[in-house]
């Protein structure tokens, strides 16, 4: 019954593999990058909430 | 080195967020306290219809959620989106309309909510002219958030401002997905999806309502203020990242794991378990980035609140993200759901990670804008015990409830019965644990009001600064360079970055939910299914107006347990003129959707009056007025022109008629219960004839038989 639903929407399998290699492409690309970022960006990126740039805490 | 210019961060509506978060926490947690005790002593519904469970336990979802979480994600998101920035808000004048609007919805919400004015859809019960104010300030708010970031001085956007960013955005998809419906009136619409449609679509919001509006905001704030209050960098900003791009692609796809073994089909259900279970992986990310970020820093766990509050929460988070994809095990699931162990599940989440969250950014908040320090450390502890036994009597005593109840429910003899076959046996078992819920509920609401106390003095010693000073070179905008890492070129420009979130979780949201759309005219349909009469429709407004589905589902899964107790599973193809759907999720009462024809007229006539006196020992609040009011006939042509336009095969001009059918089937029903032995003045005209005529017809239509009325 659900292959009938299924067929009768349409050819929607390439939703699915696209769905699935967007996701793996995403996924391998941010992992792959980050992990060969320079280390001072992401120093810098990752101490950025410490400091506020208020007067007071530059004093 | 460019210049250095002078501004200030708009401290007073942080200010005002952070009153309307205590305020909003303590109404949204007392109301659920009430919703509580109701469950343990029934005569807390007070008798009145405004106060029954059915009507507040919305209101306490809603106050919780949107009221209490919503100013809370607002005063952090304001704080910590200037400082990231080193600007100040866009506009004050949006900054003003978006709390003052965001307020004026809560008031409109606990108005409407107790009139019983709601589409019945979970978390977002809210009728279509509140939808619409929600969708104008949540632009409002949109506006001053991608305004600010446009002016900001710093070129890269931390983490936690993707994270508002994806929220802003799939909140936004979701919203407007979710309440696409047709008005009848000012107050009623119906919904342009019916049936397992509707459900899926229902349960792709309610899920990415949490995770959207529970979970990613308040990712967002962990990543700020954890640093904050450490004085330390997050462990791991490269996990961040990752993190962050797997855990809102992923998210989206999980909503049908609320409608496991329900009529949804089952590839949609499958997908919505599988990517559950992916979930584990990048929300443990986030909760391993936040506790490791204390590493070697531990020992200040113990003499600071602010840490203390927030190890907990993350660590709730953690626990409750991985009870989530266990829950999502169709296997698990078929004992859990419609248990009390979803309602512990998700308070783990709700009064763990939001609740202490918020309380940790209150701590450090509060003594930072008032230029002073905490009034009392030992307070802010007593505050942390409290709470967190608070939550263990909480969820501790629902898991149990949970457990007991499924296995009852399950159980045979050997003669092959049911061994409780009378679903009051399986709710006084769990009355004890009930009441020790509420005593968790009381220590959390109370642990509230000793911080509110130690906040209030730490006010009062300090003198608030609404503008605080602060400096930072202008921005220079950096060109791109050859070779550069496409993500550093992403999160300088935040509109990529929101064109990107969109996509990412639009794909999701589409492919889950395309092919139920397209196949409209597939789901299987049952010839005998035929659309509600008039006085069925309205009796149905009534069941929904009462909050019945706050306790009672209508939908039997194939288990023969269930066939056992209520009788044939449910099909999709019963549901298709059902606007909204009717499912539930939670049976503290039994399911309903073979209620039609178990029982007399006069059953569900004395049982509306006092459910005692047919079902003893029930703790199921008395409905009086339905057996006072009268019907109100006067938008039952409308709704039934309403529901034509959305397709459901009326005759044609039946709507100059519905009311002289409404009335030719109520007087067969009053004439009935006359013949059963109840004599009431005006007896054809009450509400309580419209509510007997939608049961008496629930589920019947498989199985053509006598109907209600005849």
């Amino acid at each position: 019954m659900f292959k009938h639903i299924l067929a009768s929407a349409g050819d929607i399998n390439w939703m699915a593999i696209f769905a699935l290699l967007t996701f793996f492409l995403l996924f391998v690309i941010s992992a792959v990058t980050m992990f060969f970022k320079k280390q001072g960006f992401i120093d810098k990126m990752s101490n950025m909430p410490l400091d506020d740039a208020t007067t007071e805490s530059k004093k | 080195m460019s210049k250095i210019e002078q501004f200030s961060y708009d401290n007073a509506t942080v200010k005002k967020f952070i009153i309307a978060t205590v305020i909003f926490g303590v109404v949204g947690m007392l109301v659920g306290l009430i919703a509580a005790l109701q469950l343990v002593f029934p005569a807390m519904n007070m008798g009145m219809a405004e106060t029954t469970f059915g009507r507040i336990r919305p209101l306490h979802t809603n106050a919780a959620i949107f009221a209490f979480v919503g100013n809370g994600i607002f005063a952090g998101v304001y704080y910590s989106l200037q400082r990231l920035l080193k600007t100040r808000m866009f506009s004050d004048a949006l900054s003003n309309i978006h709390f003052w609007g965001w307020q004026a919805i809560i008031a409109a919400a606990a108005i409407t909510l107790p009139l019983g004015i709601t589409s019945a859809k979970e978390y977002a019960e809210l009728e279509w002219p509140i939808d619409i104010a929600i969708a104008l300030v949540w632009v409002v708010f949109g506006i001053n958030m991608f305004g600010t970031i446009l002016k900001r001085r710093e070129n890269h956007l931390y983490v936690a401002i993707w994270f508002y960013i994806a929220t802003w955005v799939t909140v936004t998809v979701l919203h407007i997905g979710n309440n696409l419906e047709l008005p009848v009136n000012m107050w009623k619409s119906y919904g342009v999806f019916a049936g397992v449609q509707d459900a899926l679509v229902q349960w792709w919001y309610g899920h990415n309502a949490v995770a959207f509006f529970l979970t990613t905001p308040y990712l967002g704030l962990m990543y700020y203020f954890i640093p904050k209050a450490a004085n330390r960098p997050v462990y791991s900003y490269k996990l961040s990242i990752i993190h962050f791009w797997a855990l809102i692609f992923i998210y989206i796809w999980a909503g049908p794991h609320h409608l496991l073994y329900t009529s949804l089909p089952d590839w949609a259900q499958s997908l919505g378990m599988v990517f559950s279970l992916m979930l584990i992986a990048p929300s443990w990310g986030g909760m391993l980035n936040g506790l490791l970020t204390l590493r070697g820093a531990w020992d200040r766990v113990r003499r600071d609140p602010v840490l203390k509050f927030m190890v907990v929460a993350v660590t709730a988070y953690g626990m409750a993200t991985l009870e989530g994809p266990m829950l999502s095990i169709k296997s698990v699931n078929a004992i859990s759901h419609y248990t009390d162990w979803t309602i512990g599940h998700v308070h783990i989440g709700t009064l763990g990670w939001n609740g202490f969250l918020t309380f940790g950014m209150l701590y450090y908040l509060v003594p930072k804008m008032w230029g002073t320090k905490l009034y009392s450390t030992k307070l802010a502890d007593t505050h942390f015990w409290i709470g967190t036994l608070g939550i263990l009597f909480y969820a501790i005593p629902l898991y149990w409830a949970g457990w007991t109840q499924s296995l009852m429910w399950k159980e045979f003899l050997p003669e092959g019965i049911l061994k409780y076959g009378n679903f009051l046996e399986t709710v006084t078992q769990i009355l004890p644990m009930y009441a020790l819920r509420a005593l968790g509920g009381t220590l959390y609401l109370g642990s509230v009001f000793v911080m509110i106390y130690n906040l209030m003095k730490t006010a009062g010693q300090g003198s608030f600064i609404p503008e605080e000073a602060a400096e930072a070179p202008a921005r220079v905008v950096a060109a791109s360079h050859k070779g550069e890492h496409w993500h550093r070129w992403i999160e300088r420009r935040p509109v990529q970055m929101l064109v990107f979130s969109l996509i990412a979780v639009l794909i999701g949201g589409m492919v889950e939910i395309f092919p139920m759309l397209m196949i409209d005219d597939n789901v299987p349909k049952i010839a005998s299914v035929k659309p509600y009469t008039p006085l069925e429709l309205e009796g149905r407004d009534l069941y929904i107006r009462e909050g019945c589905l706050g306790c009672h589902s209508q939908m039997i899964r194939p288990f023969r347990s269930e066939t056992e107790r209520y009788g044939e599973y449910s099909k999709s193809g019963e549901f298709i003129y059902d606007r909204p759907f009717l499912w539930g999720s939670k049976r503290t009462g039994p399911d309903l959707h073979r209620v039609g024809g178990k029982y007399p007229h006069s059953w569900h006539y004395n049982h509306m009056l006092e459910p005692t006196s047919t079902s003893p020992g029930s703790i199921m609040p008395p409905y009086p007025w339905l057996l006072e009011d009268d019907l109100d006939v006067s938008q039952t042509a409308a709704k039934i022109r309403t529901l034509q336009a959305l397709g459901t095969p009326y005759p044609p001009r039946y709507d100059e008629i519905a009311v002289e059918d409404l009335q030719k089937q109520a007087s067969q029903i009053a004439e009935n219960l006359k013949k059963e032995g109840i004599e009431q003045e005006g007896l054809a005209q009450k509400e309580i004839i419209a509510i007997i005529a939608y049961l008496q017809r629930l589920g019947t239509d498989i199985n053509p038989g006598p109907q209600a009325g005849n």
